[in-house]
């Protein structure tokens, strides 16, 4: 594969210009996966405006605001260190469908790989279709490594840069990228609450439910057609409900009174563990979604929720205050070998586990009673404290890639969601209207 | 900027409209299958223990390949994005962008707010009180224990009646052990009015954690009003 060339290529050439490089040395997660792993220096030269179309958001040309969204697209990527050419004194002329003779210049300061293109209204298009053209030049090879050609309505002038931002990264790793994911989560509308779906960046929102009352704790199904989550029939009795997204169908999975929560599908879609009080306290249960049938998995006097998957779908973690407190707790997925994760402080809660397995999210609360994000090994060997500060935290879930979490906080007041790198860094809002939203649930990636 | 986008104003619109000449009606669920789930329970079908056998099997086996990226390409075709034409959209990825929709029960919002006010109007003339819990207790206090007498006493002489107790938590924790802790509370209410002899199947609990909060703001005052048991005349079903 090219990549490890292009790597080996871009450190040599990029260590007179490192200074430059948003470079992710002490990044811990990347550190903890791939020891050798260092960003490579991309630069985009630009997306041109093409015959003066505008974007859906109004005045911005198409160009400008596909690149905009490309640009945080790549640094959010953290596969590439986003390289600014003209400050490295690099003036590109003519952007066509070769690269330009300042890439080569570009090349020699260290930059790995330079992207540019055109966006506008498509040539002879009868229905005011929008295009963008997008090229790769790789310095590697000294040569254009392919393009991608994207036709479509305004309605997908962010989804051309995602779906671009998502092919860099599948040709540098292998790996699909994020920048077509989507969040599922709560927001207020009046005093009810309701399922909506976003963007992974907080744009483009999505109503999903209008029940009037309460929908809580959305989570995706491995195929990302479905959400499960809590529903509370008639204000009354909590369900657990499945929804599809392609058509707003719904059906009950979990009807059986008492608490009704924290519904997760494992790894392979095969089984839903919750949290189910009809038995008298708070016990996880799983069930089939195949034969239908279920499973009690805790027998204890003690409340137990919040059930998060390996990725191998072989144990679970969850939630529970069997010895005072809330803590983190680990068990095989038939319900054996229960042990405890967390021990430091007295409330540890709502644990995630990361898509790559190595670290679980969970919140956790500090010496002074401040409600934050913490990661643990499963192992327990290590744990760090992510956030800071004011605010309560809660519902973190990481991305399909394993390098952000999503997690909504009232640092700023109302309750909002915020996204931050597995290390701590790049803490970033997303977002900003209305009272309240929560319990992010980040997709699969596609 | 990130505003709701001008497409929801009907909706808004429409579930205040419609939702007026639905408030008498009986709740009806929106776009489930409810109604097959409850005929298969009275025929004593498979579900087991309130769990519904009529939903999708969700298992899936690895990555959906027709949704999936392409790779860079020296002389690019065309992908189209968004439409259900061309090639570049696939069924569950860019393509189920535009279909993702709330399927609204239009009524639902005024129906339900219509209720919540029945309740209320019930229960403050019925002089129920509630009870305040200390942070991260579900022990009932010395003045509980006094108001809840008078909610015995009220339950006593209205047999007919049903009480409904709501556990409530301030915004502190997370929401899935709030939800825990309120059913904590919402039990430790019930189990105290049972001692004072309210029939148990007059009484019935729910939990709503920190999300049905009385009050918003970050503060002690706050947060000792959102600790309560909430006792209210229960209207619905």
């Amino acid at each position: 594969m090219t990549f490890r060339a292009v790597v080996f290529v871009g450190l040599c050439v990029s260590i007179g210009v490192v200074w430059i490089i948003e470079s992710g040395a002490a990044d811990v997660f990347l550190e903890a996966t791939k020891p050798d792993f260092q960003r490579i220096p991309l630069g985009i030269a630009g997306i041109d405006n093409m015959g003066g179309a505008e974007s859906s958001e109004g005045r911005v040309k198409l160009g400008t605001r596909i690149e905009e969204v490309l640009k945080a697209d790549v640094r959010r990527s953290l596969v590439f260190a986003l390289v600014d050419l003209p400050s490295l004194g690099i003036k590109v002329d003519h952007l066509g469908t070769e690269p330009d003779a300042s890439f080569k210049q570009a090349a020699e300061n260290g930059v790995s790989v330079i992207v540019w293109g055109k966006a506008g209204v498509k040539n002879g298009s009868k229905d005011a279709d929008l295009s963008m053209d997008g090229y790769v030049y790789d310095a590697g090879s000294n040569e254009v490594a392919g393009g991608k050609r994207y036709v479509g309505s305004t309605s997908v002038v962010r989804l051309m840069a995602h779906r671009f931002a998502d092919e860099l990264v599948f040709r540098y790793t292998g790996e699909p990228g994020i920048a077509r994911t989507k969040i599922a989560y709560v927001s207020e509308l009046g005093t009810a609450r309701e399922l909506f779906v976003m963007d992974y960046d907080g744009y483009e929102p999505r109503q999903l439910t209008a029940d009037g009352f309460l929908n809580l704790m959305p989570r995706w199904s491995p195929d990302r057609r479905f959400l499960v989550f809590t529903t509370y029939r008639n204000r009354n009795t909590q369900d657990i409900d499945m929804l599809e997204l392609a058509t707003g169908k719904r059906w009950t999975l979990v009807s059986q009174g008492g608490l009704n929560i924290t519904p997760a599908l494992s790894p392979d879609g095969k089984a839903l563990a919750y949290s189910s009080s009809h038995e008298g306290n708070a016990e996880l249960y799983r069930l089939d979604t195949h034969t239908k049938t279920v499973q009690r998995l805790t027998t204890h006097a003690a409340g137990d929720l919040s059930p998060s998957w390996s990725p191998s779908g072989r144990e679970i973690a969850f939630t529970s205050d069997r010895n005072g407190g809330p803590q983190i707790f680990l068990m095989s997925a038939d319900g054996s070998n229960v042990r405890r994760l967390t021990f430091e402080g007295d409330y540890n809660a709502a644990p995630a586990w990361s898509p790559r397995g190595n670290w679980i999210a969970y919140v956790c609360r500090t010496p002074k009673k401040e409600y934050k994000l913490c990661v643990i090994t499963p192992d327990g060997q290590k744990h760090l404290q992510l956030t800071t500060g004011l605010g309560v935290d809660d519902s973190p879930s990481w991305s399909p890639d394993g390098r952000h979490l999503v997690f909504s906080s009232t640092v700023d007041g109302k309750s909002q969601i915020y996204m931050i790198n597995a290390d701590g860094k790049d803490l970033e809002r997303i977002t900003f209207t209305g009272t309240h939203n929560s319990a992010p649930s980040w997709s699969p990636a596609s | 900027m990130k505003m709701l986008p001008a497409s929801y104003l009907p909706l808004i619109l429409g579930v205040i409209v419609l939702g007026i000449p639905a408030c008498s009606k009986k709740a009806v669920r929106s776009g489930g299958d409810i109604q097959a789930l409850q005929e298969e329970m009275a025929k004593g079908g498979t579900a087991k223990e309130g769990t519904s056998s009529s939903f999708p099997d969700t298992s899936f086996s690895g990555r959906d390949d027709s949704t999936g990226l392409r790779g860079l390409d020296r002389n690019p075709s065309e992908e189209r994005l968004g439409g259900n034409s061309g090639n570049g959209g696939g069924s569950g990825g860019a393509g189920h962008t535009n279909a993702m929709i709330a399927k609204a029960d239009s009524g639902a919002a005024a129906r339900q707010l219509a209720e919540i006010r029945a309740e209320q109007v019930a229960s403050v003339a019925a002089g129920l009180r509630d009870v305040f819990f200390a942070y991260d207790s579900f022990s009932i206090t010395d003045e509980g224990r006094h108001a809840l007498s008078g909610d015995a006493e009220w339950s006593r002489t209205n047999p007919y009646s049903q009480l409904k107790i709501e556990g409530h938590c301030d915004e502190r924790g997370t929401s899935a052990y709030n939800l825990v802790l309120g059913e904590k509370r919402a039990k430790a209410v019930r189990n105290y009015l049972v001692e004072l002899g309210v029939t148990p199947a007059h009484l019935s609990v729910v939990s709503y954690g920190k999300e049905r909060p009385f009050c918003s703001e970050h503060t002690e005052s706050c947060y000792s009003q959102n600790r309560r048991g909430h006792v209210v005349v229960k209207t619905g079903k």
